[in-house]
């Protein structure tokens, strides 16, 4: 921190400060207090500095020699301009205000330094065009016109390589980018097919299970995707179907199977014992009729001859 | 045969036919462009058709010492100016009004004199030489042409247009500046070396209170600029009555000298090292420091309730022995619990 030594009032200070003016010597105790009540200390060294000298500002004698110098040259021979930097179209474009009273740009902002620079010269191509071509001065270069420029063909060559390849640096990134996304996206798609096709096993497999036991008589799981038309005509009957099992034994259904013994189906029942509809009276009772009318014909219809005949006929082949 | 000696002023009209030579890229004189004029329209008459009367020259040199960029910018700006006129280094042993001198000699009224100090810091001069007035900027910040982010290209010696901030005009001292760089950086109208289209635009403008000169090339009529470069910052030091010496007219309260700068910055960190360092040797000294034995506890009687004094009782006579009882025959305890 700079605290300026004419400041300090106290009596004390001004005779040790007039003779360490030059020096960056340190406050002592006292002087520093009565700084610090006076509020000018802040956190950090304080240095001693003298106070700027005064300045020159010889207006008149700038005035006159302004005066002297002036050559009055008609406007064609300055082609000078003063004026101040043109629309700002970008930042209107996005919206924010034009700050017309803050004529000072910061220079610390580059970019917007920058663009300040750039306007002052738009805005002075726009006014000088029009008066350029009133005095006859062409601004427009033909393609033909071949002159020695101020930077040589090589070094715009350089340019026009370093351009090409910031494009390309940047295009390879963008796709490098656009690959990895791709790469992400493609596993999860990947993952999520893979994940349906297994839920579609499971729901096949379930529907499989559940006409082999009988739950359900219709073999529209196997149509798979033309549900849609079948479960209208089945609406009632649902409503109907709804007392059968429970909404409970439904869901663990589904989640685990039908449970149970799984293969008891093959084993009588009491109605299947009771059921005589397959039996046929004249099967029954044919004591073996046909079989053993035949016997005097057609021995050999569907004999089969002995072990040993075999066993004879096997070697023999 | 004696040279035809050909007389600028416009009478010079009876250049027609002239073989066409296609070099390509290369250097083209002026009569091509007389020769396209059949062709287009747009193309001007050759700069030798005007008079040339706004003698200008301006001398564009150094002192010893100068870095490369330094030496890039004047090659740069004598590009870019061709009515400068270059010379050779001047040595530091002498005094500064022999630039003076030096001007005369090579018939410029202009002079841009570049002084490099310790390698490392760049000032310009820039006054009009004999009895004008002169000044003194430290530069800053300087980019040449050969920059590749500098994109833009014109016509060697083609005229340009200078655009001024409006606060150029709003003290005497920059309006005197802005005079000086007028004369000095336009290139006179019909100039033998100059180019007759106006392809690039020079401009100053003042920030932070520095100058700031950027150059850039008109692409499109609708303003769309390029910048081609060199760039440079001008922090103005002081304004002399006359050419390199001579009453200082406006001295800049703001100008601080690079050594200063330089100072400053070391002043702080060393300032910043000190305190450091006291801070650790008091610390230090806290703790190597004589510590006092606490010998009376100034809190140990704060809880001291005295207590009431009880007579002092002698025994004159021994007391009895205890009846000891040997064997009580107790119970077991567990017994003893259970009865209970």
């Amino acid at each position: 921190m700079l605290i300026d030594s004419r400041s300090m009032e106290s009596e004390d200070e001004d005779s040790l400060l007039g003779e360490s003016e030059e020096e960056y010597s340190e406050l002592s105790d006292s002087e520093l207090q009565e700084a610090f009540a006076k509020g000018l200390l802040k956190p950090g060294m304080n240095v001693l500095v003298d106070e700027p000298k005064k300045s020159v500002n010889n207006v008149e004698g700038l005035k006159q020699c302004l005066a002297e110098l002036r050559k009055d040259l008609p406007w064609v021979e300055r082609l000078d301009l003063t004026n101040p930097p043109a629309e700002d179209v970008l930042s209107k474009a996005e919206g924010k205000a034009p700050n017309p009273t803050n004529g000072d740009v910061n220079a610390e902002n580059d970019f917007q330094r920058e663009m300040f620079f750039y306007r002052q010269a738009q805005a002075t191509v726009l006014e000088a065009l029009p008066l350029l071509n009133k005095h006859g001065i062409f601004t427009k270069r033909p393609d033909d016109y071949f002159a020695e420029m101020a930077k040589s063909d090589q070094q715009m060559q350089k340019i026009r390589k370093k351009l090409i390849s910031k494009q390309m640096i940047m295009e390879k990134s963008e796709k490098a980018k656009k690959l990895r996304e791709q790469r992400k996206f493609g596993k999860k798609v990947q993952v999520e097919v893979i994940q349906k096709r297994q839920k579609e096993k499971k729901a096949m497999m379930t529907a499989v299970k559940k006409y082999q036991k009988g739950m359900t008589d219709k073999l529209d799981f196997l149509e798979g995707d033309q549900k849609a038309g079948k479960d209208s005509a089945q609406g009632p009957k649902k409503v109907a179907n709804k007392k059968g099992p429970n909404a409970k034994r439904k869901y663990k259904d589904q989640k685990f199977g039908f449970g149970g013994k799984k293969s008891g189906k093959k084993w009588n029942t009491k109605e299947s014992f009771n059921d005589v509809s397959g039996f046929r009276a004249k099967v029954a009772h044919a004591k073996g009729g046909g079989k053993g009318g035949n016997k005097g014909k057609g021995g050999k219809q569907n004999k089969r001859p002995g072990k040993s005949v075999r066993k004879k006929m096997k070697s023999r082949s | 045969m004696s040279a035809f000696k050909r007389k600028r002023g416009g009478k010079s009209n009876d250049k027609k036919a002239k073989k066409v030579k296609f070099v390509a890229g290369g250097e083209e004189t002026r009569e091509q462009a007389e020769q396209e004029k059949k062709n287009e329209v747009t193309i001007p008459p050759p700069v030798s058709m005007g008079r040339w009367t706004n003698k200008e020259r301006v001398l564009i040199f150094s002192s010893r010492g100068i870095n490369f960029r330094t030496r890039h910018l004047m090659q740069d700006l004598r590009t870019m100016m061709p009515h400068s006129k270059a010379d050779t280094k001047m040595d530091r042993k002498d005094k500064l009004f022999v630039v003076n001198e030096v001007c005369e000699i090579k018939n410029c009224n202009k002079c841009l004199f570049f002084e490099a100090k310790k390698k490392q810091d760049l000032y310009m001069w820039i006054s009009n030489s004999p009895h004008g007035p002169s000044a003194k900027f430290l530069v800053q910040n300087i980019h040449t042409l050969a920059e590749l982010k500098m994109t833009g290209n014109c016509l060697k010696g083609s005229r340009p247009l200078l655009s001024f901030d409006p606060k150029f005009d709003k003290e005497p001292h920059y309006a005197l500046l802005k005079e000086l760089f007028t004369q000095t950086f336009a290139t006179p109208h019909y100039h033998p070396k100059s180019q007759p289209f106006v392809d690039h635009v020079y401009t100053f403008s003042i920030a932070d209170d520095r100058i700031w000169f950027r150059n850039y090339q008109i692409i499109e009529e609708d303003a769309s600029l390029v910048e081609i470069g060199p760039r440079f910052v001008l922090n103005l030091i002081k304004v002399f009555r006359g050419s390199f010496g001579g009453s200082t007219l406006f001295e800049n309260p703001k100008f601080k000298s690079p050594n200063m700068h330089r100072r400053e910055i070391r002043l702080a960190a060393a300032a910043r090292v000190r305190e450091k360092q006291m801070v650790k040797e008091l610390q230090k000294m806290k703790r190597t420091e004589a510590k006092e034995d606490v010998t009376t506890d100034v809190t140990a009687d704060v809880f001291l309730t005295p207590a009431e004094d009880k007579p002092v009782h002698i025994q004159t006579e021994a007391p009895e022995p205890k009846v000891v009882k040997k064997n009580k025959h107790k119970a077991f305890k567990r017994q003893r619990m259970a009865r209970r």
